[in-house]
């Protein structure tokens, strides 16, 4: 396979905070072909959002090499994050927050945009397209602090949909989610990957939160890539078996 | 004859009164909706005894206190930015600490400036006046304000994105840190402008409080960044006439108002009523 042919490439990749010796992920090595749904499990600490924040430059990586896109992550890490739609872990909202969830759904758009450009029709007709595709229509012009976490992760899917992204980082999505908004959510998410058939890479650490379409499993324990493969040969790995307590929430 | 020249005398003195009221309201406001968003409300105070530092340092110099009250505080406000992401600690508590820097060069200049007046004229920058507006300071509020206009139209969606959640920005390609640089030396820019008029010691409720009491009736941004300057602006028209009026100090008589509004303004906000949603 060409190297331009791989979504997500990193050789030998380190990355350490600052201010730290111990690297938070090391010797990453990960390539990702397109329209792939990988889920990234592991313990908490074990480095996933480390590796995703990495992945999308907001977190430099220390050694190693990156590309997204065929382009390398340090010289082109704002370019490409036009085509990343990104939604973070546990985002808490502010109830008093003073904005519309239409306006941040448009926020996700703001960099395909581009500096010294308005919004034109066709970006509000995505900002609705999208804002129907998680079915939020309704709720275009409520207050986003008064949502509630099911609504909210809608909203932040929407905002992510809208970028029209070739890769989909999801850190957690489901987490501090209750079961039927749980299922709601993990529905759009198997709906937009099978519309748009867009790369997806998901950050859970719970077993039960992979979704049926997720082909690929990797696992991540104290920063390395420990296993990488088919969803099910890790499944039924021992390995995956003592680190996870029954298909539920990983320990440490 | 003589009342008319008189009352026309009155009037021309009162021009730039009005405008330096208006023009420091709608700055100070207008960055107020982005400060009070970031949780850097104390960056007013911080600036403005940067600004007082600063015109000691002037009278001190024998140079122009307003120019070198302005230089202190852009220059707080180019290092608060960079200060706190290297030191890697809260904005607020590098402002707590280039507060307390300000604080202790203002006093050893004010130490150093020979003889009562001088001083006098140092501390007039921490009160404020009606009269102590000049037509280089209206001038100087018109050029700001206009590239404020400029600068919140066109950025718009970038600043909206940040003001939400700035790693959520950053992940589409928006550099926010330049965009957080430009709102601390704006606001800079605004404290430092507005010194003369308002008075160092309460140019900061001129910051906080027009955007509090917007942030009581609306949830949407754009509503709260139109409103906010109409409130800054009215509390500061209605305190030049307090001021006029009792012979109040100015920078008191325009916080008093503001303060007024944004009591009023829990009490009847839309926001504790159930069912609306504006």
């Amino acid at each position: 396979m060409n190297q331009e042919d791989y979504i997500i490439e990193l050789q030998d990749v380190n990355t350490i905070y600052e201010g730290e010796k111990t690297p938070a992920i090391y010797n990453i090595n990960l390539y990702v072909q397109h329209g792939e749904f990988i889920s990234v499990i592991g313990p908490n600490g074990a480095g996933k959002t480390t590796l995703l924040e990495t992945i999308n430059g907001i977190l430099p990586y220390t050694s190693g090499y990156g590309s997204i896109f065929g382009k390398e992550i340090k010289k082109y890490k704002i370019e490409i994050r036009k085509d990343i739609g990104y939604i973070i872990q546990n985002f808490d909202i502010d109830p008093l927050s003073p904005f519309l969830c239409k306006d941040i759904v448009m926020t996700g758009r703001a960099g395909k945009i581009g500096l010294f450009r308005f919004a034109s029709k066709n970006d509000w007709k995505a900002v609705w397209h999208s804002l129907g595709l998680v079915g939020m229509i309704d709720f275009a012009q409520r207050p986003i602090g008064k949502l509630s976490g099911g609504e909210f992760q809608k909203i932040l899917f929407a905002r992510a949909l809208v970028q029209e992204p070739q890769l989909l980082l999801l850190d957690e999505p489901f987490s501090n989610l209750d079961l039927s908004a749980r299922q709601n959510i993990e529905k759009i998410l198997t709906k937009i990957y099978h519309k748009r058939k867009i790369t997806i890479l998901m950050v859970s650490h719970e077993l039960r939160s992979i979704p049926k379409e997720c082909s690929r499993i990797i696992v991540l324990d104290k920063g390395k890539i420990i296993m990488d493969g088919d969803r099910e040969e890790i499944l039924s790995s021992e390995i995956v078996h003592s680190l996870f307590h029954n298909g539920g929430c990983c320990h440490d | 004859m003589a009342v008319v020249v008189m009352i026309d005398i009155a009037i021309g003195l009162l021009i730039a009164p009005v405008l330096g009221a208006t023009l420091a309201g709608f700055v100070c406001s207008t960055m107020g909706v982005f400060v009070v968003r970031m949780n850097l409300a104390s960056i007013g105070y911080c600036m403005s005894h940067a600004a007082f530092a600063g015109a000691a340092f002037g009278v001190m110099m024998s140079i122009d206190p307003l120019i070198s009250a302005i230089v202190f505080s852009f220059g707080t406000a180019l290092v608060l930015g960079p200060l706190a992401e290297k030191a890697r600690l809260e904005s607020n508590v590098i402002i707590g600490f280039l507060f307390s820097v300000m604080i202790a060069l203002a006093f050893i200049f004010l130490n150093l400036i020979p003889g009562q007046a001088a001083s006098a004229t140092a501390l007039r920058i921490l009160w404020g006046s009606v009269f102590a507006v000049k037509t280089n300071d209206i001038m100087l509020l018109s050029v700001l304000s206009i590239i404020l206009v400029l600068f919140i139209a066109i950025f718009y969606k970038e600043l909206i994105s940040i003001m939400f959640n700035r790693k959520l920005a950053e992940s589409v390609g928006i550099n926010a840190k330049l965009f957080y640089f430009a709102v601390l030396f704006f606001t800079g820019f605004a404290v430092s402008l507005s010194l003369r008029l308002v008075g160092g010691l309460l140019v900061f409720a001129l910051i906080v409080n027009p955007t509090s009491s917007a942030y009581q009736f609306f949830y949407d941004f754009k509503k709260i960044m139109i409103f906010s300057p109409i409130i800054g602006v009215i509390s500061c028209l209605i305190g030049l006439w307090l001021s006029l009026v009792t012979d109040f100090p100015i920078g008191a008589s325009i916080v008093i108002i503001s303060a007024l509004i944004f009591a009023i303004s829990i009490v009847i906000s839309p926001k504790r009523k159930k069912g609306i949603c504006r």
